[in-house]
C-alpha cells in the first residue's frame, strides 16, 4: 500500500483548491448527538454538559483512529441558543424529552412581521440580544453569561484535545444564512407567505443581516486562523422555492457574502440540505475555489460534479439513513463509488450527508473513515 | 373552465380568495359547490407543481388558503350532507421526532382530495398508532420522518401492524427528508417518497380514485 504524502491540513486544502491530494480527505460531520449515540452517553448528559461532548467526540475519533479535519463540537444546545446560532425554542433531552432522544429545534412563529423592520434598523444581533432571545429562551442575563462562559471553557478544551492529536478543526466560524434564520424564526409557512405577499420588509432585513454577517465573519474568521466560514442553508433551494424567489431573496446576498470573503482568502463552506440540483448552475458564477458545497444525499452529488467539476469542491454525501440502517459493506461500497466518481480528479472531501445521525452504527462510521483513508492508497 | 375562486387560489391571492368565499357563502350559495371550486383551485396548483412550474412553496401557500376557506365553509357544510370520503388515512411522525411540516402539507393535500385524515401528531408511540388503526380501519397509514431517530419506532409500528393482523388490507406510505428507498424496504412500506404529490397520487390509486 502506498504511503500518505500529505498532512491532513495539506490534503484538505488541496481538495479545496480543486487539486488531487494523495488520497481523498475524510471529514465526517460528527456533532454532539451522534457522539453520544456512538459512545453510549445519554443524550440528556450530552445536552447538559459540553465538556462531556468534547470527551465523547474524541472518544469516537480515537477509537476509529482519527480522520482529517474535525468538526467543532464543544457545545450543548442551550449554548447555541444563547449565542444566537440557533435563535429558536428547543426541546432538550432530560427536560422536555426522554433521556435518550436527541435535542430538537422547536420551530414556532416567534418572529412577527413587524420585526423585519426592527432587524433592518438594529441589525439581527442587537435585536436578538435586546429582544428576541428572551422570547424564545428561559435563560436570564445571569444564566446566559454563565452558559457563554462554559461555552468558552468547552471550546478551549476542544482546541486542547485537537492540539494533543495534531488534528485541526475544519472551521471555527459558522452561522446560518440570513434567509434560513428568518424562515426558522418566523416559521416556514408564515415566512413563505411573507416572501410572496410582503417581500419588501423581508428584503430590508436580509440586506442588513447580510452586511452585518460579512463584517462580523471577516473579523472572526481571521481571528480563528482557519480561513473557512461554514454557512448552513436548508430552505432556499428549488426543493422549496422557484428560481425567481431564489434569485431575488437568496442568490444576490449569497454571492456578495462569498465574493467578499473570498477577496480576503476565505472559503465559504455551504451546508446545503434538501435537493439543490436545479440551483447548482448558479454556483458556477462564484469565483473558482471560493466555496465548498456540502450535500446531504438528496441532491445528486454525481450530477453536481458534472456541473461544478473544476470549479468548486464538493463534500458528502453518505446518507443518514445508510449510516443508521445500512451495513458497513454498503457504506464502504458507496464511499468507493464517491471516491471513484466524484473524487477521481480531486476537489472532493468524503463526508456524511448532513451529519452523522444520532443512531448511526459505529461500524458504519468506521467503514466510511477507513475506506477514505485506505482505498486509493491500496490502488496506487 | 376555472371559477374565480380557483383562479384566485392559483394566483395565491389569500385575502381575495377568502373574502370571496366569505361573501358567496353568506349570500347563500351552495357550500358544496364553493368547496368544489376551492378543490379545483388546489388541483390546478397540483398540476402546475407536477409540471414543474410551481414549487413546494406554492403548494404550502395554496394549502393555507384552502384551510382558510374550509374554516369559513365549515358552519355551512354542517347543514348539508356531504359525500362520503374517498378513503381514510392515518398520519403520524413517530417517537423520536417532533417535526411535522411535511406531514401537515400531505394532510392538507389529502383533505383537498376528500380523504378523511386522522393526524396523530408527532412523537407518536407505535402502540398508539396501532390502536388508532384498530379503531378506525384506515385504508392507508402514512409515516413522516425528518431525522433517523424515528426509524426504529416507525419500524416497530409496522411490525406491530403485521403482528396484530392489520397489515393485509392496509397500504403503508413513508416520506420525509431523511427517508430513502432502503428505509422504505426496512419498514416494509408500499411506497417511500420525498414528494408530497407523489404520495397523494399513490393514495388516490390505492383507493381506486386515481
Amino acid at each position: 500500500m502506498a504511503q500518505e504524502s500529505m498532512t491532513s491540513d495539506e490534503r484538505v486544502w488541496s481538495a479545496l483548491r480543486l487539486e488531487k491530494p494523495d488520497r481523498v480527505p475524510v471529514i465526517p460531520t460528527l456533532l454532539p448527538e451522534p457522539a453520544a449515540g456512538l459512545t453510549g452517553v445519554p443524550q440528556a448528559q450530552i445536552a447538559s454538559d459540553n465538556q462531556a461532548v468534547v470527551r465523547a467526540v474524541f472518544d469516537v475519533y480515537d477509537r476509529i483512529g482519527g480522520w482529517d479535519n474535525i468538526y467543532p463540537a464543544s457545545y450543548k444546545p442551550i449554548q447555541l441558543q444563547a449565542a444566537g446560532v440557533f435563535p429558536m425554542k428547543m426541546r432538550i433531552p432530560g427536560v422536555d424529552l426522554d433521556d435518550q432522544t436527541p435535542f430538537q429545534l422547536d420551530e414556532q412563529e416567534m418572529l412577527k412581521p413587524e420585526d423585519f423592520e426592527k432587524i433592518a434598523e438594529m441589525g439581527f444581533d442587537a435585536f436578538f440580544e435586546e429582544d428576541f432571545l428572551w422570547r424564545v429562551s428561559e435563560l436570564t442575563p445571569e444564566t446566559k453569561a454563565d452558559e457563554m462562559m462554559q461555552l468558552m471553557v468547552g471550546g478551549a478544551m476542544f482546541l486542547g484535545e485537537c492540539a494533543k492529536r495534531e488534528c485541526k478543526p475544519f472551521f471555527l466560524a459558522n452561522g446560518l444564512h440570513p434567509f434560513f434564520i428568518l424562515s426558522l424564526t418566523r416559521s416556514m409557512i408564515p415566512f413563505t407567505q411573507d416572501v410572496f405577499s410582503k417581500p419588501e420588509p423581508v428584503e430590508r432585513a436580509l440586506r442588513r443581516m447580510t452586511t452585518d454577517l460579512i463584517e462580523k465573519q471577516l473579523l472572526f474568521v481571521k481571528q480563528t486562523g482557519i480561513d473557512i466560514f461554514m454557512c448552513s442553508e436548508e430552505r432556499a433551494g428549488a426543493f422549496f422555492f422557484s428560481p425567481a424567489v431564489f434569485e431575488r431573496f437568496w442568490w444576490p446576498y449569497t454571492q456578495e457574502l462569498v465574493e467578499t470573503l473570498w477577496a480576503e482568502g476565505i472559503v465559504t463552506l455551504f451546508h446545503l440540505d434538501t435537493d439543490w440540483s436545479k440551483n447548482l448552475p448558479y454556483f458556477k458564477r462564484l469565483p473558482k475555489g471560493s466555496a465548498v458545497l456540502e450535500l446531504d444525499s438528496t441532491t445528486d452529488i454525481f450530477a453536481a460534479k458534472e456541473v461544478l467539476r473544476g470549479h468548486l469542491c464538493l463534500k458528502g454525501d453518505i446518507s443518514a439513513a445508510l449510516m443508521s440502517i445500512g451495513k458497513p459493506e454498503d457504506v464502504a461500497a458507496y464511499s468507493k463509488r464517491l471516491i471513484d466518481e466524484v473524487g477521481a480528479d480531486g476537489g472532493f472531501i468524503l463526508g456524511t450527508g448532513c451529519s452523522v445521525p444520532p443512531d448511526a452504527k459505529f461500524e458504519n462510521l468506521r467503514a466510511m473513515v477507513e475506506t477514505g483513508k485506505t482505498y486509493e492508497l491500496t490502488q496506487a | 373552465m376555472s371559477s374565480r375562486i380557483a383562479e384566485l387560489i392559483v394566483s395565491l391571492e389569500q385575502e381575495q380568495t377568502l373574502e370571496l368565499v366569505r361573501v358567496r357563502s353568506a349570500a347563500g350559495e351552495d357550500p358544496l359547490a364553493l368547496l368544489e371550486e376551492c378543490r379545483q383551485g388546489m388541483l390546478d396548483v397540483g398540476q402546475l407543481f407536477h409540471e414543474g412550474e410551481f414549487y413546494l412553496s406554492e403548494l404550502m401557500i395554496s394549502g393555507e388558503i384552502f384551510k382558510g376557506a374550509m374554516a369559513i365553509l365549515e358552519p355551512y357544510l354542517e347543514q348539508v350532507r356531504g359525500g362520503d370520503p374517498i378513503g381514510v388515512v392515518v398520519l403520524a411522525t413517530m417517537r423520536g421526532d417532533i417535526h411535522d411540516l411535511g406531514k401537515n402539507i400531505v394532510a392538507t393535500l389529502l383533505r383537498v382530495h376528500n380523504f378523511e385524515v386522522h393526524d396523530l401528531g408527532v412523537n407518536v408511540e407505535p402502540e398508539t398508532l396501532v390502536e388508532k388503526v384498530k379503531e378506525i380501519s384506515p385504508d392507508i397509514v402514512g409515516f413522516s420522518a425528518l431525522i433517523t431517530t424515528a426509524f426504529e419506532s416507525t419500524r416497530r409500528a409496522t411490525e406491530l401492524l403485521v403482528e396484530e393482523g392489520l397489515r393485509e388490507n392496509l397500504k403503508v406510505v413513508v416520506g420525509g427528508g431523511v427517508t430513502t428507498p432502503e428505509f422504505g424496504e426496512y419498514i416494509g412500506a408500499d411506497l417511500q417518497t420525498l414528494d408530497a404529490s407523489t404520495g397523494v397520487a399513490y393514495c388516490l390509486e390505492a383507493v381506486g380514485a386515481a
